[in-house]
C-alpha cells in the first residue's frame, strides 16, 4: 500500500475522530454520571394498601424490571421502612421523575354488563347498583358498566404477553401464559362471560388498569389450558401497549408517589477528582514506562490513546444521551483498566515487531507482516470480550449491564483504532528511514 | 545460513534483564508447572476454607440495613461521617446522602445492620451532631437494592456467555484451548473471591464489576498466549517435539509482551489506590483497585501457570504431540527454539544429506508462510 494512502487514511480517521469529539463538546453532551458521582432524583412510593414486606420486595423488584424495559438504567430501588425508594440517575427534573416511576398498578379482570359510546363514567356512576362500576375505555370513546373485579393480573404468567401477528387472519393479537396455579380462577372467570350469565351478559371480560378498560375482549370459549390470546380489529400499538399492561399487572400492590427528592452524590466529588488525578497519574507513568522501552515508536501508543481517549469519550455521551446508562465510579474505573487491554494491542504489536526485526527483517518490511499477525490475535481476543459485553448486556440488569455496555464500547474502541489509526501508524512509521536502522523499537541496545 | 546464524545474529545477553529485553530467555515454564499447580491449589483451598467459615462481608446493597434521617439542613456529610468514625461503625459500602425535597432538606445515613444498641447508639450521636432532639430522627430498615433478581439475571448471563465463549475458542482454536481457558478464568475469579473472603473486604456492586472485569481481563490475557502457542504448534506439528517444548517455546516468546501488558495495566490501578485511596481517602475506590490489582496479577499469572500447563496436558493426550519423543529441552537448546531455530534431532538427521533448513522444518503450506526469515546477509551491504 502506498505511503500516500496511508496517511489518506489515517489522517481521515483522526479527523473523524476529532470532529466527533468538537461535536460532543461542543453541544455539552457528555456522559450521564452515575447516582454516586452526580446524585439524580429519587422518588419515594407508598402502597395504598396495607402491604406486608414481602410484597413491597416483590413490587420493589417489579418496579425495577419496568424502569428497565422503559430505558431508565441503573434505578436503585430499595424498601426503606414501608416505603420504596427509587433513586433515578440522569433524570433532570421532578416532573419527568415522577412519570418515569408511575409503573405500578393493579391489573384487574371484570365481567362488563354492558357499553355505550358518548356517555362518561361521572353520567351515570350514581345511577348504578351496588357492585356495580362505570369505567372508561382506554381510547376514551366508551363507557362501560362492569362487575366486581373476578380476578387480578396475577393471574398471567409475568412476562408472558406478546404482541404477535395472527398467521391466519393476519391481525395483530396478544398472546398471555396462565398460570399454572391461577387456571381456575381464570376458567371460572371466562366460563361466567362465555355463558352470558346475569353477571356477564356482554360477554365480555374487561381488562382493567387504574380504573380504566384497557381491552375488553369477548369470551369465544368456556375454558383455557395454557394461554389466552386476545384478537379484535387492534393496531400494532394497541397491542403492544395491552402485552405491556398485562405485563405488569401483577403487582400484589398499587403504589404511589408520595415525593420527590433531589439526591446528593454518594461517592462525591471528590471520589471523581481523586479517580481523574489517579488515572492521569497512573498512565503518565504508564506511557513514560513504554517510552522508557520503546523509545520513538512509543509516540504511535501516545497518539493511539489520544484518539481512543476521543473516541471512547464521544461514543460514551452518544450511547448515555440515547439509552440513558450512567457512568458510575466504577464504569469510570472500568475504563481505566480499558485502557491496559488497549495498551496491549500495541505491545503484542510492537514485541512482534521486535521478533521479525532481530531475525533479520528490516522495520519498514516486518511492519505490515507482523500487524497481520497481531491483528488475528487481538481479534480473537476483543471478540471474546465483545461477546461478554453483548451476552451481560442482553441478558442481565442493573449495573451488571451498565458495566457490559462500557466494556463493549472500550473494546470497540480498541478495534477500531488498532486498525484506522495504528495500522498505518505503524506502517508509515518503519518506513521512515530515520528509524529503519533499527532505532526502532530501543532495538539498539541489542546492535 | 545454519541456525547459528539466528543465534549468533545477536548475541545472548549475559543478565536475565538483558535477556529478557532482547526476547532471548530460555525458561522451562513446562518443567516448573508443578510449582504453579500447587500454589493454584493451594490458593483454592484457602478460598473454599474461608468461604465456608466467614463467608463474604456482603456490603448494604447485598444485605440491606438501617437509615437514619436527619431533618437538619446544616448537617453535613463529613460531619455524618465524623460521628460514624468516632462511635467505631464500619462505614463501607455505607451510603450518606443529602436529600431535597419541597418539604425541606435533610441528610440520610444508611450503614449495614448493625445491633439495636450501636443503632441507638447511632442515633443519639447523629442527634447530639446535629444539634436536635432524638425523636426527631427517623429510623428505617432498609432492604437491599441489589436483589436476588439481579444475580440470577448475572448468572445466567455468565453461564450462556461461558458457553457461547467456549463454542467461539474451540471454533476459532480448538475445545482443548477453550477448556483450559476457561479452567484458568474460573481460577482466577474463585481466587479473587477468595482473597475478598480472607481479607474480610466489604463486597459492594462496584467488587462485583470488578469480579467482571477480571473475568473478562483473565480471559483476553489467556486467548493472546494461546494465539502464540497455536502459531508454534503449526511450526512444529512435524517434527515430534513434545508440546511440553512447543509451551515453553510460546511461553518465552511472550513474557515480555505479558510483562510489559502487566505493568501497563497495573500502574494506572496502583496510581488509583495510591492516589485515589491514599490522598484522598475515598474508600470505594480503594477496594476496588485492590480487587482489580489483584485480579490482574492472578489472570496474567494464570494464563502461563495454569491455562498452559492444562493445555499441554490435555495436548499430550492427543495427536501428533502423542507420539512426540524424547524429553522437554531446556537451556540453549530452548533458547534456540524460542529464537526460531530447529528443533536438535531433526536437524542432525538433516544435516547429512539435505539442505538445512533456516527455520522450520515444516511442509504445512501455512508454516512456510510464517517461517522466520532468512536472516539479512551482512556482507552484501
Amino acid at each position: 500500500m502506498s505511503s500516500r494512502r496511508l496517511w489518506i487514511g489515517l489522517l481521515a480517521f483522526v479527523a473523524i475522530v476529532a470532529t466527533l469529539l468538537i461535536a460532543n463538546v461542543a453541544t455539552g453532551n457528555r456522559p450521564i454520571l452515575g447516582l454516586d458521582l452526580q446524585g439524580g432524583v429519587s422518588v419515594i412510593l407508598q402502597s395504598t394498601d396495607e402491604a406486608s414486606a414481602d410484597d413491597l420486595l416483590v413490587v420493589q423488584d417489579l418496579i425495577r424490571d419496568e424502569l428497565e424495559t422503559l430505558g431508565i438504567a441503573e434505578p436503585d430501588v430499595r424498601v426503606e421502612g414501608t416505603n420504596i425508594v427509587v433513586d433515578l440517575p440522569g433524570v433532570k427534573d421532578q416532573a419527568q421523575a415522577l412519570d418515569a416511576v408511575d409503573v405500578a398498578g393493579i391489573v384487574t379482570l371484570r365481567p362488563v354488563y354492558a357499553c355505550q359510546a358518548g356517555v362518561t363514567p361521572a353520567d351515570i356512576g350514581d345511577l348504578l347498583p351496588d357492585g356495580q362500576f362505570a369505567l372508561i375505555t382506554s381510547d376514551g370513546m366508551q363507557t362501560c358498566v362492569v362487575g366486581a373485579p373476578g380476578g387480578t393480573g396475577e393471574v398471567f404468567s409475568r412476562g408472558s404477553a406478546q404482541a404477535q401477528i395472527n398467521q391466519l387472519t393476519n391481525s395483530w393479537i396478544v398472546s398471555v401464559d396462565l398460570k399454572a396455579e391461577n387456571q381456575a380462577e381464570w376458567n371460572a372467570l371466562a366460563a361466567q362471560c362465555y355463558s352470558g350469565t346475569d353477571v356477564c351478559p356482554s360477554r365480555q371480560l374487561a381488562i382493567v388498569l387504574d380504573d380504566i378498560i384497557q381491552s375488553a375482549p369477548t369470551v369465544n370459549q368456556p375454558s383455557f389450558t395454557t394461554g389466552v390470546e386476545i384478537s379484535g380489529a387492534f393496531t400494532e400499538d394497541e397491542v403492544r401497549s395491552l402485552a405491556r399492561v398485562l405485563n405488569r399487572g401483577a403487582f400484589p400492590v398499587d403504589v404511589e408517589a408520595q415525593r420527590v427528592e433531589t439526591v446528593s452524590a454518594t461517592a462525591g466529588a471528590d471520589s471523581l477528582r481523586a479517580v481523574f488525578i489517579a488515572g492521569a497519574v497512573g498512565l503518565v507513568v504508564m506511557l513514560l514506562y513504554l517510552i522508557a522501552y520503546y523509545r520513538t515508536i512509543a509516540a504511535v501508543i501516545v497518539f493511539g490513546l489520544s484518539v481512543w481517549g476521543a473516541l471512547v469519550f464521544s461514543l460514551a455521551a452518544l450511547v448515555s444521551k440515547a439509552t440513558n446508562y450512567a457512568l458510575s465510579l466504577a464504569g469510570i474505573t472500568g475504563i481505566i483498566v480499558a485502557i491496559g487491554v488497549t495498551v496491549d494491542s500495541y505491545l503484542v504489536l510492537f514485541e512482534r515487531l521486535k521478533d521479525e526485526v532481530r531475525s533479520g527483517r528490516s522495520p519498514r518490511n516486518a511492519a505490515p507482516r507482523s500487524f497481520q499477525s497481531t491483528w488475528r490475535t487481538i481479534v480473537s481476543a476483543d471478540l471474546v470480550s465483545i461477546l461478554a459485553s453483548a451476552i451481560l448486556f442482553w441478558l442481565s440488569v442493573g449495573s451488571v449491564k451498565g458495566f457490559a455496555l462500557y466494556l463493549g464500547l472500550t473494546t470497540l474502541c480498541d478495534l477500531i483504532v488498532c486498525w484506522f489509526f495504528t495500522r498505518p501508524a505503524t506502517i508509515l512509521f518503519a518506513r521512515r528511514s530515520t528509524y529503519a536502522s533499527g532505532k526502532l523499537l530501543g532495538l539498539e541496545a541489542t546492535r | 545460513m545454519s541456525d547459528a546464524a539466528v543465534t549468533t545474529k545477536v548475541p545472548v545477553a549475559t543478565s536475565a534483564s538483558g535477556r529478557l529485553f532482547r526476547g532471548q530467555t530460555a525458561i522451562d515454564f513446562y518443567g516448573r508447572r508443578k510449582f504453579g499447580i500447587a500454589i493454584s491449589i493451594l490458593l483454592i483451598v484457602a478460598t473454599v476454607v474461608s468461604l465456608g467459615s466467614r463467608g463474604l462481608n456482603l456490603g448494604i446493597d447485598f444485605e440491606g440495613g438501617t437509615s437514619w434521617d436527619i431533618p437538619a439542613s446544616d448537617f453535613t456529610v463529613d460531619e455524618a461521617d465524623a460521628v460514624l468514625a468516632d462511635l467505631a461503625i464500619d462505614t463501607e459500602g455505607s451510603r450518606i446522602q443529602s436529600r431535597n425535597s419541597d418539604a425541606g432538606s435533610f441528610l440520610k445515613v444508611q450503614v449495614r445492620s448493625l445491633t439495636d444498641a450501636q443503632a441507638s447508639a447511632v442515633r443519639a450521636a447523629l442527634a447530639d451532631a446535629a444539634g436536635l432532639n432524638v425523636d426527631v430522627i427517623n429510623v428505617n430498615v432498609v432492604s437491599a437494592s441489589w436483589g436476588s433478581d439481579i444475580t440470577n439475571k448475572a448468572l445466567r448471563a455468565l453461564i450462556i456467555f461461558l458457553v457461547v465463549v467456549a463454542i467461539f475458542i474451540s471454533l476459532r482454536f480448538e475445545w482443548r484451548m477453550a477448556l483450559a481457558a476457561i479452567i484458568a478464568m474460573l481460577h482466577d475469579v474463585v481466587i479473587s473471591v477468595g482473597l475478598y473472603s480472607i481479607f474480610g473486604f466489604v463486597v459492594t456492586p462496584a467488587t462485583v464489576i470488578a469480579f467482571l472485569t477480571i473475568l473478562g481481563y483473565s480471559l483476553y490475557d489467556t486467548i493472546v498466549v494461546f494465539d502464540r502457542v497455536r502459531e508454534n504448534e503449526t511450526r512444529f506439528t512435524t517434527t515430534r517435539i513434545p508440546f511440553g517444548d512447543v509451551t515453553n517455546v510460546s511461553m518465552n516468546q511472550v513474557l515480555m509482551r505479558s510483562a510489559n501488558t502487566s505493568i501497563s495495566s497495573v500502574l494506572p490501578v496502583i496510581a488509583l489506590l495510591v492516589v485515589g485511596a491514599g490522598i484522598f481517602h475515598a474508600s470505594t475506590l480503594s477496594e476496588f483497585a485492590v480487587a482489580l490489582l489483584l485480579g490482574m496479577l492472578t489472570g496474567t499469572y494464570s494464563s502461563i501457570f495454569v491455562a498452559a500447563p492444562m493445555l499441554a496436558a490435555l495436548k499430550n493426550r492427543a495427536e501428533p504431540w502423542q507420539r512426540a519423543k524424547g524429553r522437554v529441552v531446556t537451556g540453549a537448546d530452548l533458547r534456540e527454539l524460542v529464537l526460531g531455530g530447529a528443533p536438535k534431532s531433526r536437524r542432525s538427521r538433516d544435516g547429512e544429506g539435505n539442505t538445512a533448513h533456516d527455520a522450520s522444518p515444516s511442509d504445512d503450506a501455512t508454516a512456510i508462510l510464517q517461517h522466520a526469515p532468512r536472516p539479512r546477509k551482512r556482507r552484501r551491504r
